[in-house]
């Protein structure tokens, strides 16, 4: 994951979900998904709780039992660098730990109770979201929206190709709004590929290139100003799609007759 | 290894006046090396312990050693160092809890209750069968830990533990921590978080078995947690809770050797040692309240 700070960017990749199932238990999450995104697009997914944004996400990540296809197609010969901003990280709010011990955790291997290594540019990573001043605050002291930035500058160590977001604006005041704004130029402008989980739609609107509504299957897929009408966006959030495998219970009884 | 020359050295300075004058037994010397063996790598490992919620994961791991020690003596090995059995038994209790933990949905507190109450019930039953068998005194060693008992081969597999530990674990530190925030975080960031989980409780029991001999079974898992604990309270980075951890740890157990002798009081050395812990915490938590009170 580390090593590839030095070249000269390569791009993002393409990601291709074809025809991606996943159930938990009885429950239908995701159901023939069918997506591609672009190389250095900023691609939002949008959709009601439930809707299996984040299963998506997971699934992307390997992290979730799934069937069909999930496929990242890189530029060059070998993966590039993946990030992923989490919507939170779990730990004790006391631990003795640092904007900068947390970060050191998460990007570097020499034991971060020895200290930063100085090859990599925390500073940096840090100012870029407004976080430079809090270097040596506890991690844990941080109000949500500190924390959210925090997760987001490990996202910049090393230089991404590809950033996967989960819902990274939730906790973000209007400054940190702004500095995440200036992220997404950044990474465009870079070609870096951007798979966005949203809830907030004026936002994906203003700066997303494309974005896909999702709940279960997908809904539209194409560009925010065409694709967040009214109409569509009412559609999105008011189908109740069956959240259970229609006919699982007869299923079942057919199952025991057989037996 | 014989540690001859060293403990002669040591005996050496005591005598002289150097260092306090109960070094001049040489059984203390070798107390003494494996307290300054014990005390930075479970201060150092207690860190994790305390980060990663496992303090009562490794209590447990601690008193599955008296099962192993009955076990030990079952099939006939030494009881002063019955290795094979209590390395065995609780390699095979740590991951058997680790591996129910994952494929079922109890919370691990429940689930590592059920597991030590078992654990403790078939140790218990199997040393009063063998009552019999052996001098019931040794019992006192096995749950409290002797000084008396430190012989060079406890003091080898003591060090060569604690440095497979270190080798391990230094390296590891980082991506052990991070497992615990957030895995999927971690496995993007190649972190085999599955396999660290195992990795890290196997650390936690062998370095805990090899520390019977000293703190005993009972008090065993103390050592990785007060410490620890002290340090997280007065600490603002990594850096200084890591240090405090084994600067705690060390001068309790050095503390928890050495003042019993010193002072002729008839207590073990595994309770002193805790006792030396548990003052320092409750020293720690004194300067917190006081330097830190405003903050709640």
């Amino acid at each position: 994951m580390s090593g590839n700070t030095g070249g000269t960017p390569k791009g993002g990749p393409a990601i291709l979900f074809d025809r991606v199932d996943l159930t938990l238990g009885r429950t239908v999450i995701l159901d023939q998904v069918s997506l591609r995104v672009e190389p250095g697009a900023v691609h939002a997914v949008v959709g009601p709780n439930g809707g299996g944004k984040s299963s998506l996400i997971r699934a992307l990540l390997g992290q979730a039992p799934h069937r069909g296809m999930v496929r990242l197609d890189w530029p060059g010969e070998a993966p590039g660098v993946t990030a992923y901003v989490p919507q939170a990280v779990e730990f004790d709010r006391g631990l003795p730990m640092t904007v900068e011990d947390f970060l050191a955790v998460l990007c570097q291997r020499r034991p971060a109770f020895l200290g930063p290594d100085r090859r990599i540019d925390y500073g940096a990573a840090l100012e870029r979201v407004g976080m430079a001043g809090k270097r040596r605050r506890r991690f844990g002291a941080l109000s949500g929206g500190e924390r959210q930035r925090v997760l987001l500058a490990q996202a910049l160590i090393p230089a991404p190709d590809l950033v996967i977001l989960d819902e990274p604006m939730t906790a973000l005041d209007e400054t940190g709004c702004t500095i995440f704004e200036e992220l997404l130029a950044d990474f465009r402008a870079a070609g870096t590929t951007v798979l966005w989980v949203e809830h907030d739609l004026a936002q994906v609107r203003r700066l997303a290139t494309r974005v896909s509504g999702l709940n279960r299957r997908v809904l539209f897929d194409g560009p925010p100003p065409a694709m967040l009408s009214p109409d569509r966006v009412l559609d999105l959030f008011s189908a109740v799609p069956r959240r259970t495998t229609g006919n699982a219970g007869d299923a079942r009884v057919v199952e025991r007759a057989a037996l | 290894m014989s540690f001859d020359g060293l403990r002669l050295l040591i005996q050496g300075w005591a005598g002289a006046g150097l260092l306090p004058s109960g070094l001049a037994h040489g059984f203390l010397v070798n107390a003494l090396l494996s307290g300054l063996v014990i005390g930075p790598v479970l201060g150092g490992l207690g860190t994790l312990v305390v980060t990663k919620r496992l303090a009562f994961f490794s209590e447990a791991v601690g008193h599955a050693a008296l099962t192993g020690v009955a076990i030990g003596i079952l099939v006939g090995e030494p009881y002063t160092g019955p290795y094979a059995s209590l390395f065995g038994y609780c390699l095979l209790f740590a991951i058997l809890v680790n591996y129910t933990r994952n494929r079922s949905d109890l919370t691990s507190d429940t689930l590592i209750g059920v597991f030590l109450s078992v654990s403790l019930a078939l140790g218990a039953s199997l040393l009063l069968i063998l009552a019999s068998r052996v001098n019931i005194h040794i019992l006192e060693n096995v749950l409290f830990g002797s000084v008396l008992t430190v012989d060079d081969r406890d003091l080898t597999v003591l060090l060569a533990v604690a440095a497979g530990v270190v080798l391990v674990m230094l390296p590891l530190f980082n991506r052990l921590l991070l497992a615990s925030f957030n895995p999927a975080l971690a496995r993007v960031r190649g972190v085999p978080v599955k396999g660290l989980d195992y990795l890290f409780i196997v650390l936690i029991t062998v370095v805990t078995v090899a520390s019977v001999k000293i703190i005993g079974a009972i008090l065993v898992g103390a050592l990785l947690v007060i410490p620890a604990a002290a340090a997280r309270v007065v600490a603002s980075s990594l850096r200084g809770f890591f240090l405090l951890s084994i600067a705690f740890a060390s001068v309790a157990a050095v503390a928890g050797i050495l003042l019993p002798v010193q002072l002729s009081l008839p207590v073990p050395s595994g309770g002193a040692i805790i006792l030396a812990a548990g003052a320092l915490f409750l020293g720690a938590l004194l300067v917190r309240l006081v330097t830190r009170g405003e903050e709640g």
